[in-house]
């Protein structure tokens, strides 16, 4: 936590002064060098194209570009599709919130309870995401299909109406990113309860803190950057994510990622597909910047 | 004391986790896909005028007279739309055999839009697509960009003498490419009503049946923009070839309901077949061959083509040659292969789409040749008799079918094309 207070030399005088404080001044900037271009190459410039290509109008036929300065496409494609935006901030939000309820627990059970079985039980927990996320995606859209074994089972029992299906529901893609981000969330809040001094535990119980007094007071308020961060983990790349939408979803609950996928893809609307593509950028480095608000950037790093 | 001992070592370091994870590094690399991608474009963007321009000999008879036969011919078609046997194509079989071009046949064409799409930044980046024929559709703006952008190679007339001996007035010299310039027809089709006649006891005869609240949840409508728009306009009583723009937004406001009511089950490119053989839609868009095909197999006998009384929208798939094409000479070679009326009447036979080369009829009801041995061996799978194809209107049309149903509407600019998709695509593509 300490940070390293630079010392002034008392003999440094004259010219070597001066030298040794330009040095001073530029040795932050020079040691950051290669991070700020680092971002600058990977984040900054993409995302400088990506705004520039917002503004171009594109050829659909030849694919060619032309900046026009179209500033009208932004606000022409949000209003088109606002309502897949929604979609996709309920259904990331949905899904963040099944996994917290149920990482939450698994999490705290291997940190605490896990004894020396802990990393067998993480590696359990990780097992099923050893297979490539399209191929589990696929696998449950055969098990859910309307004429697989588990439907057709319970339609047969008449345990449902013959009408009932799963694929192609809000439900089954909320299901499905639940399932896919489950890691991404469990870790990051592992890694907060595993580092929560037990000492701090036996003080709040010999202060006569009951249970759920020393949950409530203690662990949760010392879990919350874990819980932040497996929210940020897990709410970003959702919200964002198409692959659940596409095999799983139907008609009714097309997310934002998927859009963006067909203008990129499909209808060749690069620039359309660029605008949107920037406000979903945007929404997500506002839930980066409140997190670093609320915690403090420190606590990005030390979990992200 | 043993509590403080496990905090010494808490099993696994927690920072391996983390790194196990690896969220900071992934996002950044992500990004710096998505970064390599945009300079790649931003790239292309510059240099697509000037490396995209075609050979300006290309296609003209000396530079024809200058390519040669390599035996091999890469050909990229749609699915389902070919005579298949045990896994094996007899009509490309026998090609093979009688002109040693091997073929690699891959369908590989599940719309439009998307494969262009595909195969677009090859041909603007001067390289070739990998394809000597490509399958586009007459009624998708794709195929006129194409033509357009000199991204077809110019067929060798001078072999095409199956193709002008044999060609039926369909297709030949059609208002998508007069004088046959760049394509040759593979086959048409039309878009109509497909529904599973267990579980639809009155179906009637009109498009109405898409929008029937009766089927709600059930219905298969096309993911293709064309298709879509269509037939919106067709079920509020207006002729797509004559259509306005107001036409328009009142077609996609009535599909807009269709889908709030609840009623689409989903938009689908070709895998709209597989949805309806296997009961997630009853009702669906259809292409009329594909129903033929799905009743050749006993599970399916249940599904019916209907076309309904508003018309059925009629469309032609072409084969074109993209430029830099490996083999065009071995293309121009199976193209007008299957110009001849045996290699039709196999494929018909079995797939059951508008035929191009109407002589193909009595191929099929008098087969003599290596064509009778093919037909022979697909009949122990179809069952079916010769005649059934031959004598069915939906694959030698009578001229009174073909004058019945209706025509797309063709785009005139851009700027129409884009304000159809502002339309339909986010019905499409809806929340």
């Amino acid at each position: 936590m300490e940070r390293s207070v630079p010392t002034h030399h008392p003999r440094s005088i004259g010219r070597s002064h001066s030298r040794a404080k330009w040095g001073k001044r530029l040795s932050p900037y020079l040691l950051s060098l290669p991070a700020g271009l680092w971002l600058l190459l990977l984040f900054l410039v993409p995302l400088f194209i990506m705004l520039s290509m917002s503004l171009k109008t594109c050829s659909p036929a030849s694919g060619q570009c032309y900046m026009t300065w179209n500033w009208g496409e932004l606000p022409h494609q949000v209003s088109l599709y606002r309502a897949q935006f929604y979609t996709s901030l309920l259904f990331a939000a949905c899904a963040t919130l099944i996994d917290l309820v149920i990482s939450f627990p698994i999490a705290y059970w291997i940190a605490f309870y896990g004894g020396r079985r802990k990393n067998f039980f993480l590696i359990m927990l990780l097992v099923p995401f050893f297979v490539s996320f399209i191929i589990r995606t696929l696998v449950w859209e055969f098990i859910l299909s309307n004429n697989g074994f588990v439907l057709s089972f319970l339609r047969n029992s008449h345990l449902v109406s013959a009408n009932f299906h799963v694929l192609g529901t809000g439900f089954a893609v909320i299901a499905g990113l639940a399932y896919n981000y489950l890691p991404f969330t469990a870790l990051p809040l592992y890694v907060a309860i595993e580092r929560i001094d037990r000492r701090v535990l036996d003080a709040a119980h010999d202060l006569y803190a009951n249970r759920r007094a020393a949950f409530m007071r203690v662990i949760l308020p010392l879990a919350v950057p874990g819980i932040f961060a497996a929210f940020l983990l897990t709410f970003i790349p959702a919200f964002g994510d198409y692959v659940n939408q596409e095999i799983l979803g139907g008609t009714a609950n097309t997310m934002i990622g998927t859009v963006i996928q067909n203008q990129f893809l499909i209808n060749s609307d690069y620039a359309g597909g660029a605008s949107l593509s920037v406000v979903l950028l945007a929404v997500s480095l506002i839930g980066i910047w409140a997190y670093a608000r609320v915690l403090g950037s420190r606590a990005i790093e030390e979990y992200i | 004391m043993s509590k403080n001992e496990e905090m010494a070592n808490p099993g696994i370091d927690p920072s391996f986790w983390r790194g196990m994870t690896q969220p900071r590094i992934s996002r950044r690399q992500a990004l710096g896909y998505a970064g390599a991608g945009a300079l790649s474009t931003l790239l292309w963007d510059t240099m697509a005028g000037a490396s995209s321009l075609p050979n300006a000999s290309m296609g003209t008879k000396s530079w024809w007279a200058k390519q040669k036969l390599h035996h091999t011919v890469n050909f990229a078609n749609w699915p389902y739309y070919i005579d298949v046997l045990k896994g094996k194509h007899p009509s490309l079989e026998h090609f093979t055999s009688t002109t040693g071009i091997a073929v690699n046949y891959s369908e590989v064409i599940q719309d439009n839009a998307s494969f262009y799409q595909k195969i677009r930044p090859s041909l603007a980046a001067g390289q070739s697509t990998g394809y000597d024929i490509i399958v586009m559709t007459s009624n998708n703006p794709q195929l006129g960009y194409l033509i357009e952008l000199g991204w077809l190679v110019p067929l060798d007339h001078a072999m095409m003498t199956n193709y002008e001996k044999n060609a039926g007035p369909l297709i030949k010299s059609p208002s998508w490419d007069p004088g046959n310039k760049y394509t040759m027809a593979w086959q048409s089709g039309w878009t109509a009503v497909g529904y599973n006649s267990k579980l639809v006891k009155s179906p009637g005869n009109s498009v109405d049946i898409l929008f029937s609240k009766k089927y709600a949840g059930r219905v298969g409508m096309m993911s293709d923009v064309n298709e879509l728009g269509s037939v919106g306009l067709l079920a509020i009583g207006v002729e797509p070839a004559t259509s306005t723009e107001k036409d328009w937004s009142k077609a996609a406001t009535k599909l807009q309901l269709q889908k709030s009511d609840g009623i689409v089950a989903g938009y689908y490119d070709q895998s709209y077949i597989e949805h309806l053989k296997n009961g997630d839609t009853v009702v669906s868009q259809v292409w009329s061959g594909d129903i033929f095909q799905a009743d050749l197999n006993s599970k399916y006998k249940d599904l019916v083509l209907m076309i309904p009384q508003e018309g059925a929208m009629l469309w032609t798939d072409n084969m074109c040659i993209p430029i830099h094409a490996a083999n065009p000479k071995d293309a121009m070679t199976i193209m007008d292969y299957y110009y001849g009326p045996q290699a039709q009447a196999v494929v018909e036979y079995y797939n059951d789409y508008i035929c191009p080369v109407p002589s193909a009829k009595q191929a099929l009801l008098h087969p003599s040749g290596w064509e009778a041995t093919a037909l022979r061996s697909l009949k122990t799978e179809i069952g079916l008799a010769y005649s059934v194809t031959a004598d069915s209107s939906i694959v030698f049309p009578t001229p009174q079918r073909v004058k019945e149903s209706k025509n797309y509407y063709q785009f005139k600019s851009q700027e129409e094309i884009n304000a159809w998709n502002a339309l339909f695509l986010p019905i499409i593509q809806g929340a």
